[in-house]
C-alpha cells in the first residue's frame, strides 16, 4: 500500500516537472516554432468542424429545453439571458473541452507513445535535442493558444443555435434575444468564460504528453496511455471547472 | 574511450547486467554478441546515457556519465552516431527530413547546402530514389540505411553504435550494409556492433563480445570466438558453420 502511494506521488512529482519544464520551453531557447504551428494546425483547423458542430447542437438543445421550461412559467423573455449564461460561462468552455480532448488529448498521447515505443524519444535524446522542448512544449503552446480561440467560436456558434430554435421554434422575439445576449456580455462573464479554456487547455496537452511519454511496452501499453489520457483530462477538466467557477464567483462578488 | 567498471542494470526486479566490466577503444571495431534479450541493447544505451546503471561506473573519456545532468549528457552524446535497432527514424518526417535532422539542428546552412549534403548521405547508403518518402512507405532494408544516413550528419562522431543493423535482412542487404559499416571507420573511427548474426560480426569486427548470464563470457579476437566451447557460442558457431557448407 505504501508502496503504491509512493509511485503515485512520485509520478505526480514527474507530472509537474514535466508541465513547468514544458511551460518554462515557451520563454527558452531553442524555440521550435515549426513544431508549434504543426501542432496549432492539427489541433486548431483541426478540431474546428467537430467544435461547431457539437456547440451548434448544444446550443439548439439548451434553447428548446429553456424555452419549453420558461414557457410554462411565462418568463420566455429570458431564455437568451439564461442560454447566453450557461454558454458563455459554463456549457461552452467544458464543451470544448472534452471534445479537444478526446480528439486532440488521446491524439497527443497515442502519437508521442509510438514515438517512445519506437525510440524516436531516444533518438531525440540522442541528437541533443531535449525531447520537453521539441515535443511537450509546442503541444502546451498550441492547446494554451487554440483551446480558448476554438471556445469563442463555439460559443457564438451555440448562441446562434439558440437563436434559431428561441425565433424559429419558439416563435420568440429575435430582437429581445439578442438584446439580452447583449446584457450578459459584460466584463464579469466574458472573463469568467474565457479565463477557463486556457486552464484546460494547459491541463489536456500536459496530462496527454505526459502520458504518451510515460509509455511502456507495446500496442497494449499504447492503449493503456491513450485512455489513461482521455481520463485523466475529463476528470481534471470537470474538478478544475468546479474549483475555478467557485473562485470566480466569489472574485467577482457574486453571493450565493 | 569507454569504460563499463562494475556496472549492473535491471528493470524493476528483472537483472539485466550483473557487474560488467570492459575497456573499448577509440578506434576499435567491436561486436557485441549475445542471445535476444541478453541485454545488448541496454549496453548501448547506458554509454550514451539513456539508461543508468543501478550501480557501477561508466566512464566515457575518463569521466563518469552516470553521475551527469541530461544537460551535460547532451555533451557527451555528441560524441557518438548510434543507429537504433528499429532505425526509430521521425515517422513524422519524409527521408529527406529525417537525414537532415541534425543538420538543421546544429548547423546553419542554407535549403540548398542542406538539400546537397542529403543527397549525398542517401548516395553514400544507397537509397537517393527514396528522398522524399515518408517512413512507412520503406523497407526494413531501406529503413535501416537511412537510419544510417541520418547518424552519419551528426559533426563527426568519434564512434558509431549500431544496434542489429543487418538483423531480419536478406543477404545482399546485410552484406551491403556491412560493407558501408567497414567502409565509414575506414579512416579510424571505431564502432560497436551490436547484433546476433555472427556471420556480420566476423565481418565488421576485431574483438568480440559475448554477453550471458547478465555477465561477459567471452571478450577477445575471431580465434578466441572460434575456439571458445561455451556451449551458447558453440551454438552461433556452428550455424556459421553450416551456413558456409
Ligand atoms: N523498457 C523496458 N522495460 C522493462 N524491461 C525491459 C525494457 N527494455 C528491455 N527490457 C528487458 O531487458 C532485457 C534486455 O533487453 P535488451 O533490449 O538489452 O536485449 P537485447 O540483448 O538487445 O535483445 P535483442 O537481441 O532481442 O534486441 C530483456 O529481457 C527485456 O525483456
Ligand atoms: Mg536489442
Amino acid at each position: 500500500m505504501s508502496e503504491k502511494i509512493k509511485r503515485l506521488l512520485s509520478e505526480l512529482q514527474d507530472y509537474y516537472l514535466l508541465s513547468i519544464q514544458g511551460l518554462l520551453g515557451i520563454f527558452r531557447k531553442p524555440f521550435y516554432s515549426k513544431d508549434a504551428i504543426d501542432q496549432m494546425d492539427y489541433a486548431g483547423a483541426g478540431s474546428f468542424v467537430i467544435v461547431m458542430i457539437v456547440s451548434l447542437f448544444i446550443g439548439m438543445a439548451l434553447s428548446l429545453q429553456l424555452s419549453a421550461e420558461l414557457g410554462v412559467l411565462g418568463l420566455k423573455m429570458y431564455t437568451g439571458k439564461v442560454v447566453g449564461i450557461s454558454i458563455i460561462r459554463e456549457v461552452g468552455p467544458v464543451t470544448a473541452a472534452l471534445v479537444y480532448c478526446g480528439r486532440v488529448g488521446a491524439g497527443m498521447a497515442s502519437e508521442l507513445g509510438s514515438m517512445v515505443i519506437g525510440h524516436q524519444v531516444d533518438s531525440l535524446r540522442v541528437f541533443g535535442v531535449d525531447p520537453i522542448k521539441k515535443l511537450v512544449t509546442p503541444r502546451l503552446l498550441s492547446s494554451i493558444i487554440m483551446l480558448p480561440a476554438l471556445t469563442i467560436i463555439g460559443n457564438a456558434i451555440a448562441l446562434l443555435g439558440g437563436y434559431y430554435i428561441a425565433v424559429f421554434v419558439s416563435h420568440q422575439s429575435g430582437y429581445v434575444y439578442w438584446s439580452s445576449i447583449r446584457d450578459i456580455l459584460n466584463f464579469e462573464n466574458v472573463f469568467s468564460g474565457s479565463i477557463k479554456p486556457f486552464m484546460f487547455g494547459f491541463l489536456i496537452a500536459s496530462i496527454s504528453c505526459y502520458m504518451g511519454l510515460t509509455t511502456k511496452g507495446g500496442a497494449k501499453g499504447l492503449r493503456k496511455s491513450t485512455t489513461n489520457a482521455v481520463v485523466f483530462s475529463i476528470i481534471m477538466i470537470i474538478i478544475s471547472d468546479f474549483m475555478l467557477t467557485k473562485i470566480l464567483l466569489y472574485l467577482l462578488g457574486f453571493s450565493l | 574511450m569507454i569504460a563499463f567498471d562494475d556496472v549492473y542494470f535491471s528493470y524493476g526486479d528483472h537483472h539485466i547486467l550483473k557487474g560488467v566490466n570492459f575497456q573499448i577503444q577509440e578506434s576499435e571495431r567491436v561486436a557485441i554478441l549475445g542471445g535476444s534479450g541478453g541485454g545488448k541493447t541496454t549496453i548501448l544505451k547506458l554509454i550514451v546515457g539513456l539508461l543508468k546503471p543501478d550501480s557501477g561506473r561508466i566512464l566515457i573519456d575518463n569521466d563518469d556519465i552516470t553521475i551527469k545532468s541530461e544537460d551535460e549528457l547532451m555533451e557527451v552524446r555528441k560524441k557518438f552516431s548510434i543507429v537504433f535497432q528499429d532505425g526509430a527514424l521521425f515517422d513524422s518526417l519524409n527521408v529527406k527530413e529525417n537525414v537532415a535532422f541534425c543538420l538543421r539542428e546544429y548547423t546553419k546552412m542554407s535549403e540548398q547546402e542542406i538539400d546537397e549534403e542529403v543527397d549525398e548521405l542517401l548516395r553514400i547508403v544507397g537509397v537517393e530514389h527514396a528522398k522524399y518518402y515518408m517512413p512507412d512507405e520503406l523497407s526494413g532494408g531501406m529503413h535501416r540505411r537511412v537510419a544510417i544516413a541520418r547518424s552519419l550528419a551528426v559533426t563527426k562522431p568519434r564512434m558509431f553504435l549500431y544496434d542489429e543493423a543487418t538483423t531480419g535482412l536478406d543477404p545482399v542487404n546485410a552484406e551491403n550494409i556491412c560493407n558501408l559499416i567497414n567502409e565509414l571507420s575506414k579512416n579510424g573511427t571505431g564502432h560497436i556492433i551490436v547484433t546476433h548474426r555472427v556471420i556480420d560480426a566476423l565481418r565488421v569486427a576485431d574483438r568480440f563480445i559475448f554477453l550471458k548470464d547478465g555477465g561477459i563470457a567471452l571478450d577477445g579476437d575471431s580465434s578466441v570466438l572460434i575456439r571458445s566451447n561455451i556451449s551458447d557460442i558453440v551454438v552461433f558457431i556452428n550455424e556459421l558453420k553450416y551456413n558456409l557448407s
